[in-house]
């Protein structure tokens, strides 16, 4: 193509204002490329344009520059572009809002202090029902875990005695009652290989004061101490002494401390 | 551009002074000072440009407080798309010119427009018509829409759609029921008329 005629045909005015096709366009911007002459011609049109523009120019209202300065730079205020008169218009407008608001906002406190005066009562009497509540519940469960803690002994103590019981080694002394106490019964649980001695309380009368039950192992004829009995300790299996050969297990009532050898009746007795 | 910077005294690496209002820039390093966000360059852009490019936004949207918001959104744009003007394809002004149509098109198509010129021509009487004729005359009066006024009839016709509306050559053909070769012809030749009439 002729580029004289292609500068001549309108197309460099058709780009520069806008005007101009995609296929235009991208073709214009191809030959501007590598062509001077066609960019020589699109620069005098441009200028010329420019100044017919800027001789042409009308005033721009005065806050406007403060009002873009204000869009781009949000938060700072009056930074290097202000304009004095920015605020002119702006000004008598201000103190008729901020006095509406105000009234606004002072109706509105005044509802709110109400509002929450009422909710505090209301809660403060809420609150300390909650707090009686809360004590009541936490006493009970303090009780609840002491009477918990107890069964929970008790429990370990019998399955600890269950356990004694069970053992396969575990020779059984049913002893019965004699006749100054017919209605006494306990048991000797006596361990044939560890030779440990357990007794069972199954009904013994309360001894007097300042007198003990003493158990004895009859070994060849010969009464053993075996331990005392203490009478706040007959709810499971009591441990005795260790006692390794017995033909019978008796029980005496003693002076508290127990004898060397047995001085009164027999209630109980049992042969292994 | 290009013989315009080679002319000047290469000022670029002495800082402009604020005091002085007689700072001037070339076009190559106001446009790397844009590009670098600094504030003072876009004030001289403002004070040089903001009349021309009202002028330009005022020959499409005549209101002027409307032009003066789509005017504060040109200024806008320019300020945070400066990044996406290349050189090689034009002038910084002719860049900013055609920011400013496009804008001044768009709010003359928004919804808000319409509606608010439809209310508009609803009221009757002498003093809406006085008034309204007389901002007419007034926008018809400056920058290009002046000298297309001198144009012929079929031409101002098809310029005012063009460029001032902002249609593709193919709508306008609709509207007139023109060729589209026809259209485009007249609209050649107008702005050749137009490049003679402002040189």
């Amino acid at each position: 193509m002729n580029i004289q005629e292609y500068i001549s045909s309108g197309i460099v005015e058709s780009y520069v204002l806008g005007l101009a096709s995609n296929e235009e366009r991208l073709e214009f911007e191809q030959v501007c490329a590598t062509n001077a002459e066609l960019r020589q011609a699109r620069e005098a049109f441009e200028i010329s344009l420019e100044q017919h523009a800027l001789a042409n120019a009308v005033p721009v209202p005065a806050e406007l520059k403060q009002k873009i300065w204000n869009q781009i730079n949000p938060g700072i205020e009056g930074a290097t572009v202000v304009s004095i008169q920015a605020d002119k218009k702006q000004q008598p407008l201000a103190p008729v809002r901020s006095i509406s608001f105000s009234k606004l906002l002072a109706a509105a406190s005044v509802i709110l202090l109400v509002g929450s005066t009422l909710l505090n009562f209301y809660f403060y009497n809420q609150y300390k029902l909650s707090v009686a509540k809360l004590d009541e519940l936490i006493a009970s469960n303090q009780q609840m875990a002491i009477s918990n803690t107890a069964t929970q002994a008790k429990l370990q103590q019998y399955e600890i005695a269950l356990n004694i019981i069970k053992d396969t080694n575990m020779a059984v002394v049913a002893m019965k009652g004699q006749p100054i106490a017919p209605q006494s019964a306990t048991t000797v649980y006596w361990n044939k290989q560890t030779k440990d001695v357990y007794l069972l309380v199954n009904g013994l009368p309360q001894p007097a004061a300042g007198k003990q039950y003493q158990l004895w192992a009859i070994v060849d004829g010969v009464p053993v101490d075996a331990g005392m009995l203490n009478m706040n300790e007959t709810n499971g299996l009591v441990k005795m002494k260790n006692i390794p050969k017995a033909q019978a297990f008796a029980i005496t009532l003693e002076n508290a401390g127990g004898s060397k050898t047995p001085t009164m009746p027999i209630y109980v007795v049992g042969k292994t | 551009m290009a013989f315009e910077t080679q002319s000047q005294e290469p000022s670029f690496h002495k800082p402009p002074t604020r005091l002085s209002n007689t700072v001037t820039y070339n076009e190559q390093e106001l446009v790397l000072l844009l590009k670098a966000k600094d504030q003072q360059s876009f004030s001289y852009l403002y004070d040089n440009y903001s009349g021309a490019l009202y002028s330009i936004v005022l020959q499409v949207v005549a209101d002027k407080e409307l032009a003066s918001d789509v005017l504060q959104e040109v200024f806008v744009n320019i300020w945070r798309k400066i990044e996406s003007y290349d050189p090689d394809k034009g002038r910084l002004f002719t860049w900013m010119l055609n920011v400013a149509r496009n804008l001044a098109i768009d709010m003359v198509r928004s919804k808000g427009y319409q509606n608010s010129q439809k209310n508009q021509s609803l009221p009757e009487g002498d003093y809406f018509d006085k008034t309204g004729s007389a901002t007419q005359q007034s926008v018809d009066n400056i920058g290009l829409k002046k000298i297309v006024g001198k144009l012929k009839e079929e031409h101002r016709v098809l310029i005012d759609l063009a460029y001032f509306k902002g249609y593709t050559h193919e709508e306008i053909a609709k509207i007139e029921s023109l060729p589209l070769g026809t259209v485009k012809t007249r609209i050649r030749n107008a702005l050749i008329q137009l490049r003679d009439y402002i040189k």
